[in-house]
């Protein structure tokens, strides 16, 4: 390759205030510069030194990147990782042609054999290892670990729904309406009267929904009971809220979140925010983790149904009301109700009911009135047409 | 020689917000380019004698020492932490107790992690083509600083600047530059000075402890019980009057600017030992001298830092509000008790996606601020008042081996440590 026509008239160039080290001893040597045309090498000569000049190939001469201030460049070359020239005057950059050439990363195999390591060692933790030992470690936490852990989630999510400086939501407290729970608990063969019986509450919030913490608190929300167009369908949701307490669901949720989101907060590092991406992408998982649970904890519930007479296909009714009620609703609902797996529950649960046996009411209708007004006296809710 | 600092702010505003940038769109797997970058760029601000300092740690090997840290660390704190969750369960029925366990749990592989990145970060710095260099010893300043944080707990603080010095000392003993080993003289009692402003400041704190509750109490009705006391405090703060019987409410309004001075004492403290340590920090005869001015830096410390985090907050209130309008406010309350989903449709997908960019890039704006208008300045006044002297003996040092370090600074990558830069 010819150089272009417009090159400078000497071959020197201005080197005043340049100087270069060797990569031996921190003792910068003043430097004049030459470019050999030619032989495309620029050539540093070394005047104060008794040492040779040295020769650099244009082509394998490179530029640090990320230099701060104006003044000056440094120069490296290739071959040599430690010498270094401090450039003053950048009027040589021009005839360098591959200043900012990046060299192929080395060890890509390894960095590849690692991060696969890396992902390979986290989903083993989190996907198999955790939950096992969660599982396994659920079965030991004493029951009164787990009602003192129950209580204390409880009380916070009681304070978090009120929203601050208000006063925890209150718990209905209609002793007709309770006494229709108990009833129908006992109709559903749960076991009554002991300090490991499940305790029910209902929380007077319109939220259509109902969970199961440690230590056997099962916590409906009124709305639901509100949505709920007979007792069956509160029964099957209790039901299904009593397995996830038999399986042991809360406690081992607890367990896996406290294990894996340690391992979370690893991955992110000291990027942005650490704790709440953490917690977001915990729940995230958690999220799934319930998957497998949910399908554990419908099993149960069609066997307590069918054995207290009650048509299983209760617990599909629920969910399809939802569906039927609030359409394209927002929040809840929304995405509840178009989660894939929802359709199939519904379906599992009509397929399981015997169509020829004939179900009845798991509590007279007095009872149901009863339950239906448990959040306050002289409060109705609205008629269903 | 004097050490020189160069460099525009505005250039560092941008080289920070690039590649930031792209740290967000690449989900966190650009920072350990904009790490690299943006050491280089200060390094090569900071001239001793004109010429500047070379990083030259490579943003792949970060990425390996992360993969290699995950791997190793993953076990040991999913398995500790499961573990210890258990036995708060089952033992002391709380799950504050079982996180706080694995937290102490983390702290002696924290200290480890420490000076293996500056070992690494030492390892790949330069001046004049002569690299610096920490000896092998994590484990033995791991040990070490657990023991000297105990004292120090114990004794109440009272022996913080001992700790100070004997980690100081430590790790300068054990750092190089080339050929040369640098040593830490001096004794820790001339660290006690540096502590006066903040003793001042605990000592106005308690005085005026004693003034407001006991001399002449502010809340006369001694005979009530804290939480009335709490109480009642908490009514004066929400509805803006002054419970009857309150005497000379006034007075606590002296609690501001104490504790400004304690603030102020802190920072004095941490950045003035730097400068008796350096006075006392020498290598084969050329010693170190520090100007640093304790109240100069404190200055920049609080202004930059309360500049940062005002627009931190008011980006994540934004962010925040934006996602309480788009996904409603009872789904954080939703996922809470597990019954949430949030992978089940998409639109919510898409938004929660948006919001969690957005709030990424709230963080990430506030560490370009946090560059520009706390760590430039510190730095820049940190170099300019640096200088080294009798530099004669610096024709006598020569290069050092490479120190090879498969895992660079993984282990304070994934623990969270390396927030500095």
């Amino acid at each position: 390759m010819t150089l272009s026509p417009q090159m400078p008239n000497g071959r020197f160039y201005d080197a005043l205030g340049s100087t270069l080290v060797d990569g031996d001893v921190p003792v910068p040597q003043r430097a004049t510069l030459m470019l050999d045309h030619d032989a495309r090498v620029l050539e540093i000569g070394l005047p104060d030194s008794d040492r040779a000049g040295l020769r650099w190939p244009v082509n394998d001469i490179r530029q640090l990147p990320d230099i701060a201030g104006q003044e000056g460049v440094v120069l490296r070359l290739n071959s040599d990782p430690l010498a270094r020239l401090y450039l003053r005057n950048p009027n040589v950059l021009k005839y360098l042609p591959k200043l900012k050439t990046v060299p192929a990363p080395k060890g890509r195999a390894r960095l590849a054999a690692w991060a696969a390591g890396a992902v390979a060692a986290v989903a083993l933790q989190i996907g198999v290892l955790v939950p096992l030992l969660a599982d396994r470690l659920a079965t030991y936490v004493p029951p009164a670990g787990e009602r003192a852990l129950g209580e204390a989630t409880f009380d916070q999510i009681r304070t978090a729904l009120a929203g601050t400086g208000l006063p925890p939501l209150p718990v209905c407290e209609g002793e007709a309406g309770m006494a229709a729970f108990e009833e129908m608990l006992v109709a559903l063969g749960v076991e009554r009267g002991t300090d490991d019986a499940i305790k029910l509450f209902v929380l007077d919030h319109e939220m259509v929904n109902a969970f199961a913490l440690p230590g056997g608190y099962v916590v409906f929300f009124r709305g639901l009971i509100d949505a709920a167009q007979g007792p069956n369908e509160v029964a099957a949701v209790l039901a299904h809220e009593v397995g996830h307490v038999v399986n042991r669901d809360p406690t081992r949720h607890a367990l896996r979140s406290a294990g894996s989101i340690g391992i979370l907060g690893l991955l992110f590092g000291d990027f942005a925010g650490g704790a709440a991406v953490l917690f977001l992408t915990e729940q995230l998982i958690s999220a799934r983790y319930s998957q497998g649970a949910e399908l554990g904890a419908d099993q149960f519930a069609y066997g307590v149904l069918e054995e207290a007479g009650v048509s299983p296909a209760a617990l599909g009714d629920m969910f399809e009301r939802l569906r039927d009620e609030y359409g394209d609703a927002e929040g809840v609902v929304a995405h509840f109700l178009s989660h894939p797996t929802l359709t199939s529950r519904i379906d599992r649960s009509r397929a399981i009911a015997r169509p020829d046996f004939r179900y009845m009411d798991v509590i007279s209708d007095d009872q149901w009135r009863d339950l239906k007004r448990v959040c306050a006296d002289d409060w109705l809710p609205p008629a269903a047409d | 020689m004097e050490v020189a600092f160069v460099g525009s702010r505005s250039a560092l505003f941008w080289l920070a917000l690039k590649s930031g940038f792209w740290t967000v769109l690449s989900l966190g797997f650009y920072r350990f380019w904009m790490k690299t970058r943006l050491r280089r760029w200060y390094w090569s601000a900071i001239r001793p004698g004109g010429h500047p300092l070379e990083y030259v740690g490579d943003p792949l090997e970060k990425l390996l020492g992360f993969f290699i840290a995950v791997v190793v660390l993953t076990f040991y704190i999913g398995i500790v932490n499961l573990a210890l969750m258990f036995v708060s369960f089952s033992v002391f029925q709380s799950s504050a107790l079982g996180y706080s366990a694995s937290f102490l749990g983390v702290i002696p592989i924290w200290f480890y992690a420490q000076y293996r990145a500056r070992r690494y970060v030492l390892g790949r710095t330069r001046w004049r083509g002569v690299r610096f260099g920490l000896e092998k010893g994590a484990w033995g300043y791991a040990w070490r600083a657990l023991v000297h944080w105990i004292i120090t707990i114990c004794t109440a603080g009272i022996l913080w600047p001992r700790m100070t010095f004997w980690l100081e000392k430590y790790k300068t003993d054990r750092t190089f530059f080339g050929s040369a080993k640098l040593v830490q003289g001096g004794r820790w009692q001339m660290l006690i000075p540096a502590t006066w402003p903040f003793v001042a400041g605990v000592v106005l704190l308690g005085a005026l402890g004693v003034w407001l509750v006991y001399l002449d109490p502010v809340m006369p009705q001694m005979d009530a019980s804290f939480d009335d006391t709490m109480d009642s405090i908490a009514d004066a703060v929400e509805y803006g009057f002054v419970p009857f019987g309150w005497n000379g409410v006034g007075r606590l309004l002296l609690l501001i600017p104490t504790t400004l001075l304690m603030i102020y004492g802190a920072v004095h403290y941490r950045f003035v030992t730097k400068r008796i340590l350096a006075n006392h920090k020498h290598a084969q005869g050329v010693r170190m001298r520090s100007d640093l001015k304790g109240l100069r830096v404190s200055m920049i410390y609080v202004l930059g830092t309360t500049i940062a985090y005002i627009m931190l907050m008011l980006g994540v209130i934004a962010v925040i509000g934006l996602a309480l309008s788009l996904l409603g406010p009872e789904a954080f309350l939703e996922e809470q008790i597990g019954m949430g989903d949030p992978l089940g449709f998409l639109p919510r997908w898409l938004s929660l996606g948006v919001i969690g960019l957005l709030y990424l890039s709230v963080f990430l704006f506030y560490s370009v601020l946090h560059h520009v208008f706390v760590t430039y300045p510190l730095m820049r006044h940190m170099a300019v008042t640096l200088s080294l002297q009798n530099v004669g003996p610096l024709t006598q040092v020569s290069q050092r081996a490479r120190d090879e370090f498969a895992e660079a600074e993984g282990f304070a990558e994934a623990l969270d440590l390396g927030a500095a830069i």
